[in-house]
């Protein structure tokens, strides 16, 4: 992997709106943590980030279900900053309603919109929206493949069993640009694949254990793509973390906030209880980007490396952790972290090729 | 008679062109919206509302989406809908989506519900134009338990059931509510019992002939304990500096927009005499701005209603021409409408007053 070029290499943010507490540790209003979230892109953009991304849930520890209309709001408010979904779960949405919130998000913003498609790992969705978790396959297969459609060559002709069939069909706006696509994909070889087969580039959810290990799926995908006769595309990853002036206290500033919420979700999902030590060992040697710039740059780079990705999103965003911690890590990562990475990632080139 | 009416401003999205004929792109459509938003929250006008339509003569199709772009770089204006087609559309993303825009815009969020006009997107979500009643009755139903915010068990034929759901984002404070309507008695009843403010729209014919139906809406409220609540008229124009102008200049667009729907709907072709006639003693507030401020004024003190909706667009317009209809609505012919409002009460008061010494 080391022969790959990462000069180009892209960073982006990536946040689920999470609920978060103010300074004084009560609870913010579901409004004002989507208030926070624009300061936040905001922030972002002034500071040269490629891209942020902003999940979807349907549920009382996230602010945020409707993603691209936080995104439309960011739009008039930023410059360059590319504004994505992490993820849109296509499984329970419209693909055209989709399209026509996209397309209009990518007016807004001259451009700078990007979805990441993906079948969600959250279940709310599906009975809130009268979707059965038995279909969360066929949904999202033929659901993505119609938002494919549409946002290439209208007018399309489509039928399928997740939707009324479209015959002919235009849908408005039109937009000057290509809209981005990414695919979210957790760790299922078949996902894998099938963005491969649809030619769309693949986002990399990893969020435990050695990034290295995924290795062999962002083979998988250059080997499919090769078979499909498409060109290469970008691989890239999210991962969660926090950054802070030195790794005591990004550990200091993460764990509580992580501990609530790995303990709720572990509840829900029937893991075990979060330890510290775990946590301790994600952050030294698994998927935790926490503690000082110099700390995250070196495992971003073990991360990118290993997998041969182009693009790296830190999930900046954990539980109940306040935006005035948020604020400052997106500094950190963009005034330190990336520009480290840039600086090892020229080293270890020069090593490889000097 | 309401003593401090507001002056609100409508628009369709629709396709707009360059000053050399050439059909802008959508995308360019939809950024001059956002403008034309800016604008009128700099004049002070009091709410911005965006239509939804899914056809080729309208860039808008997710008017929610454009007010929370406009919703970041706008302070006072109310951002609204005109109108959110309930019927084809979810309540519960249609909440989701307004309760994030209640939050952008620190509370300035302002949906207005119908059943919907215009068929494409029946056809476009599965949906029958024959079900728009059954659909609109229910979902309207649905959607104003969700605004209060309290766990909703809901069951009906339209949508997946919901058991003891709550949906997120929850509001800082309640969501303005506004019920469209087109002149049907039920409908005024109906948005009286659920708590929404009455949105007539009037786009032939003389408005006045609805003030026994603004009057039956509030008859409703007090039946239905409900506080008294806002009402307004929806109602299109052009103003220029001449009757004739504006006449001559609003023809074409009038044609291409409204007269194309008549001739898609199978109505008899409107020729511009009959145009004339709107605008002379109809619907339709076009000239100067003294007619316009006029008319106006004739319409919010004969019916009594809190809110006059301008809706500026129509057709191909130019953005010079929309912006310049936004301007001289916002700082010509609103003070005029007030200053006539004014000259009426006193001319009220005068009558009242003649009126007592005479019984006296």
């Amino acid at each position: 992997m080391s022969a790959r070029d990462f000069s180009n290499l892209k960073f982006g943010l990536d946040t689920f709106g999470d609920v978060t507490v103010d300074d004084q540790g009560n609870r913010e209003s579901d409004a004002k943590v989507i208030r926070n979230v624009i300061e936040q892109i905001k922030l972002a953009d002034q500071l040269g980030i490629y891209s942020i991304n902003v999940g979807e849930h349907h549920r009382d520890d996230f602010a945020v279900s409707a993603p691209d209309t936080v995104l439309a709001g960011a739009a008039t408010v930023t410059n360059q900053i590319m504004l994505g979904t992490g993820v849109t779960v296509l499984s329970s949405d419209d693909p055209v309603r989709v399209y026509e919130r996209f397309a209009t998000l990518q007016a807004l913003s001259n451009g700078r919109a990007e979805i990441t498609a993906g079948r969600g790992s959250f279940t709310e969705s599906f009975p809130l929206f009268g979707f059965s978790l038995g279909d969360y396959n066929a949904l999202f297969e033929e659901k993505l493949e119609l938002l494919v459609q549409l946002l290439g060559d209208q007018p399309v002709t489509w039928s399928g069993k997740t939707r009324a069939p479209l015959e002919n069909q235009e849908v408005w706006p039109k937009t000057e640009q290509d809209i981005s696509l990414r695919v979210g994909v957790g760790g299922s070889p078949e996902s894998v694949v099938r963005a491969a087969r649809l030619g769309i580039p693949m986002a990399l959810a990893i969020i435990g254990g050695d990034p290295a290990r995924f290795a062999p799926f962002s083979k998988l995908y250059r080997d499919a793509l090769a078979q499909f006769e498409r060109p290469e595309l970008e691989v890239s990853i999210h991962s969660p973390g926090h950054i802070a002036e030195t790794d005591e206290q990004a550990i200091e500033d993460q764990w509580p906030h992580y501990q609530t919420m790995y303990g709720r979700l572990g509840r829900e999902r029937g893991w075990g209880p979060m330890s510290k030590d775990h946590y301790l060992a994600e952050v030294s040697a698994g998927s935790m980007y926490v503690g000082s710039p110099e700390t995250v740059a070196r495992k971003i780079v073990h991360a990118v490396t290993s997998v041969g990705a182009g693009r790296f999103d830190l999930k900046y965003a954990t539980g109940t952790m306040p935006h005035s911690k948020l604020m400052r890590s997106i500094e950190l990562y963009a005034t330190k972290v990336v520009p480290r990475v840039r600086e090892l990632l020229a080293e270890s080139d020069a090593e490889v090729w000097g | 008679m309401p003593t401090c009416p507001e002056f609100a401003l409508d628009t369709f999205g629709d396709s707009q062109f360059d000053s050399s004929g050439m059909r802008q792109s959508d995308a360019q459509t939809i950024r001059d919206v956002v403008a034309q938003a800016r604008l009128a929250d700099e004049l002070g006008l009091a709410a911005f509302s965006i239509g939804e339509h899914h056809r080729d003569d309208f860039a808008i199709s997710a008017p929610d989406t454009v007010l929370a772009g406009i919703a970041s770089v706008t302070d006072r204006i109310r951002l609204g809908t005109a109108v959110t087609i309930l019927s084809t559309d979810d309540p519960v993303r249609v909440f989701e989506r307004f309760s994030t825009l209640q939050a952008l815009s620190d509370d300035r969020a302002e949906i207005t519900v119908g059943r919907g006009s215009y068929t494409e997107s029946f056809d476009l979500f599965g949906f029958k134009w024959d079900d728009s009643f059954r659909l609109f009755d229910e979902r309207v139903e649905l959607f104003a338990q969700l605004l209060e915010q309290r766990p909703v068990t809901w069951l009906g034929e339209t949508r997946s059931p919901l058991h003891n759901q709550e949906v997120w984002p929850k509001l800082d404070s309640p969501l303005r509510f506004r019920a469209a309507v087109g002149g049907a008695p039920e409908s005024a009843i109906r948005a009286a019992r659920l708590g929404a403010s009455l949105s007539l729209s009037v786009i032939s014919g003389d408005p006045l002939r609805f003030v026994d139906y603004v009057q039956s809406y509030r008859d409703s409220l007090v039946d239905f304990g409900r506080d008294l609540l806002p009402t307004s008229v929806h109602g299109p124009g052009f103003i220029a500096k001449t009757d004739e102008q504006a006449i001559e200049e609003f023809w074409p667009l009038y044609d291409a927009s409204y007269g194309k729907i008549s001739r898609e709907r199978g109505r008899p072709a409107t020729d511009k005499q009959h145009f004339i006639d709107e605008v002379r003693s109809g619907a339709l507030y076009v000239g100067s701005v003294e007619t316009v401020a006029r008319k106006i004024a004739r319409t919010i003190h004969g019916l009594g209603v809190n809110r006059f909706d301008f809706k500026y667009s129509a057709g191909p317009m130019t953005q010079l021409q929309a912006m310049n209809n936004i301007e001289l609505y916002a700082t010509q012919v609103a003070p005029r409408v007030r200053e006539l409002l004014a000259e009426a009460r006193i001319e009220a008061g005068r009558l009242e007053g003649a009126l007592a010494a005479v019984s006296a």
